[in-house]
């Protein structure tokens, strides 16, 4: 059973991985080929020395993803804190409202974006991205962070509050260390979203250079009009999964690792 | 209520609640709570869930927000202070001690927020470490410690800051019958008799009667009398105190004019002829007393008897009058012996 769950996400990827390394005639044709004309890095030489290459595409795609996953964490953390330990009876109406906006389809909403963007002058700046992005992030996020501040024993706070410790200072030293779990969880989520995000990219910026990863991709032109380049698509694709399974490795051991283990009864 | 204090004149050391309320919506958690607390006393606030003894600590705290009544810390009205200005220390049922730093660290937190000097803080550290033995495990985290240590460490914590006011909330629930009776002679020594009142909460009448001075009674957000131990169970205000103190609880029969008769288990004896005709239903045998359920002609009884009594079927039951608490059948009111 786990190795057909196993065979069921990989074998996309280790598809993708193939076609990067082989040529479009290996790929058509199959095996039976001779070698020297099988494998190749040219797939990989064309997205690189593209104009812009791919790395410009990939570092456009990272800074937005940092700015979003920062605006959405500063503002979904406060929020999470005050519907959690504030709320009253107002708690259970804004969830609901957040839930319900989380689950509102965004397609919807682009129309109307692009003409804010078109008013407020915010195509084409990489940057102003990132606020579409936390926006419809944040309802997720706030939700996920609600949850993790309800885990946390109120009497935490209570014994910090005791010695002094005002909010900034409980949030620094106390809940946020112990947040750390949940909040590197619904980072890399908010990250993903902004990494993977296609329409919002492709109506806001038109200039090449400012491009995120995946209209970047979609660009991909073949040598001729009826060819389809699947080589480079596949390794441009190897190349924008690289990175979030670098963040997935880093941030591996604090999204296991229980930390309020232990914090009231052992 | 009971047992009243005189208004002494101001400032008074120690701790005095004034008229101290808690409500929340149509609920009241705690009504007109009035009592004094004097430096280096240890007054155990008991009842059972819900009686209104967490609020009246978390109030204390600062933790809460009254809704009426005064705080007086040695003739300083804290009432309106926050919780991180009041001085007031607290151990938590939980312990809640921060589970991502060490021992050390769990208790260099607040000093340093206060901007202490890094060396007079270990100084200070370092001599709370020794007074409780946390030495060696001053670089363990909370999960690597037993529910003993945990508890010694929250101590550690609450003592180090130098409170004026010791709270302690159901310190010792979490810890096993053996390690409580064991903790209570070194709790009394380190927190009691010092300079800073402790108030104590407990649903454990035994740990009350080992820890405090005095005990008060609360039962629904009132207090219903306060007094020392003796006091309490040798004169109890009321029904419940004499219900809520003394185990095996006491036995309560009816009796004629609205009243009812209490009667200790301990001060039932059996006698030769002129008591009550009982007859055995069951026993447990305790290995220092054994405890007698019986059924009599008045009622059910509970006596405590010792462990090698002989037990015939049948036997009869007396007491001394002078054992006798008498209590109004509707108000619960104890009432003069008859």
């Amino acid at each position: 059973m786990r190795s057909l769950l196993l065979l069921w996400s990989l074998a996309p990827l280790a598809w993708q991985l193939y076609t990067s390394f082989v040529t479009p005639e290996a790929l058509i044709q199959g095996a039976g080929m001779a070698a020297g004309s099988f494998w190749t890095l040219e797939n990989y030489r064309q997205v690189w020395l593209a104009d812009p290459p791919i790395w410009r595409y990939l570092l456009n795609s990272a800074v937005v993803g940092a700015a979003t996953t920062a605006l959405t964490l500063a503002l979904a953390v406060p929020c999470a804190y005050g519907l959690q330990r504030q709320g009253g009876r107002l708690r259970w109406a804004v969830t609901l409202t957040l839930l319900a906006t989380a689950i509102f389809p965004t397609v919807l909403l682009f129309l109307a974006l692009l003409q804010l963007a078109r008013s407020l002058g915010l195509a084409n700046n990489l940057l102003a991205l990132s606020l579409p992005y936390a926006a419809l992030c944040l309802p997720l996020a706030v939700l996920l962070l609600r949850a993790a501040f309800a885990d946390l024993p109120p009497e935490l706070e209570d014994a910090a509050r005791l010695e002094g410790l005002n909010l900034a200072r409980r949030l620094q030293h106390v809940l946020l260390p112990l947040l750390a779990p949940s909040l590197a969880s619904t980072a890399i989520l908010v990250f993903l979203f902004s990494w993977n995000e296609y329409p919002i990219a492709l109506t806001w910026i038109s200039r090449p250079e400012l491009q995120t990863l995946p209209p970047a991709i979609a660009r991909i032109a073949g040598s001729s009009l009826f060819t389809v380049p699947y080589g480079a698509f596949a390794a441009a694709t190897v190349l924008g999964s690289l990175p979030l399974l670098l963040i997935v490795l880093i941030f591996q051991r604090s999204i296991v690792s229980g930390l309020t283990q232990g914090a009231i009864k052992g | 209520m009971i047992n009243a204090m005189p208004v002494p004149p101001s400032p008074s050391p120690g701790l005095r609640i004034e008229g101290l309320s808690r409500r929340l919506g149509e609920r009241t958690l705690l009504a007109d709570l009035n009592l004094e607390v004097g430096p280096g006393e240890c007054l155990a606030l008991l009842g059972p869930s819900g009686c209104g003894k967490t609020t009246t600590l978390r109030l204390l705290a600062g933790l809460d927000a009254a809704s009426a009544g005064r705080i007086l810390l040695d003739g300083d009205d804290i009432s309106r202070l926050s919780a991180g200005d009041r001085r007031v220390a607290m151990v938590f049922q939980s312990y809640a001690l921060y589970p991502h730093l060490s021992v050390a660290d769990n208790l260099a937190l607040g000093l340093r927020i206060r901007g202490m000097a890094a060396r007079e803080r270990e100084e200070r550290i370092m001599a709370v470490l020794e007074l409780l033995q946390l030495v060696e495990l001053r670089l363990r985290r909370p999960a690597q410690l037993s529910g003993g240590q945990r508890q010694r460490v929250a101590l550690a914590r609450a003592l180090l800051r130098q409170p004026r006011l010791v709270l302690l909330d159901e310190p010792m629930s979490n810890l096993d019958a053996q390690l409580r009776e064991e903790l209570r002679p070194e709790l009394r020594r380190l927190l009691c008799g010092g300079s800073q009142p402790v108030v104590y909460v407990t649903h454990d009448q035994q740990e009350a009667m080992g820890m405090a001075d005095r005990i008060a009674v609360l039962r629904e957000g009132r207090l219903q009398q306060i007094g020392s131990a003796r006091e309490l169970y040798e004169k109890p205000a009321n029904r419940f105190v004499a219900a809520f103190l003394g185990r095996p609880a006491i036995n309560l029969l009816p009796a004629e004019g609205q009243r009812q008769l209490g009667l200790r288990p301990e001060h039932l004896v059996p006698v030769e002829t002129g008591g009550l005709a009982a007859r055995l239903q069951q026993r447990e045998w305790w290995g220092h007393q054994q405890l007698l359920w019986l059924e009599s002609a008045r009622g059910d009884l509970r006596m405590l008897v010792a462990a090698d009594q002989p037990l015939p079927e049948t036997l009869e039951v007396s007491w001394r009058p002078e054992h006798e608490l008498w209590f109004d059948s509707h108000s619960g009111e104890r009432l003069a012996a008859s």
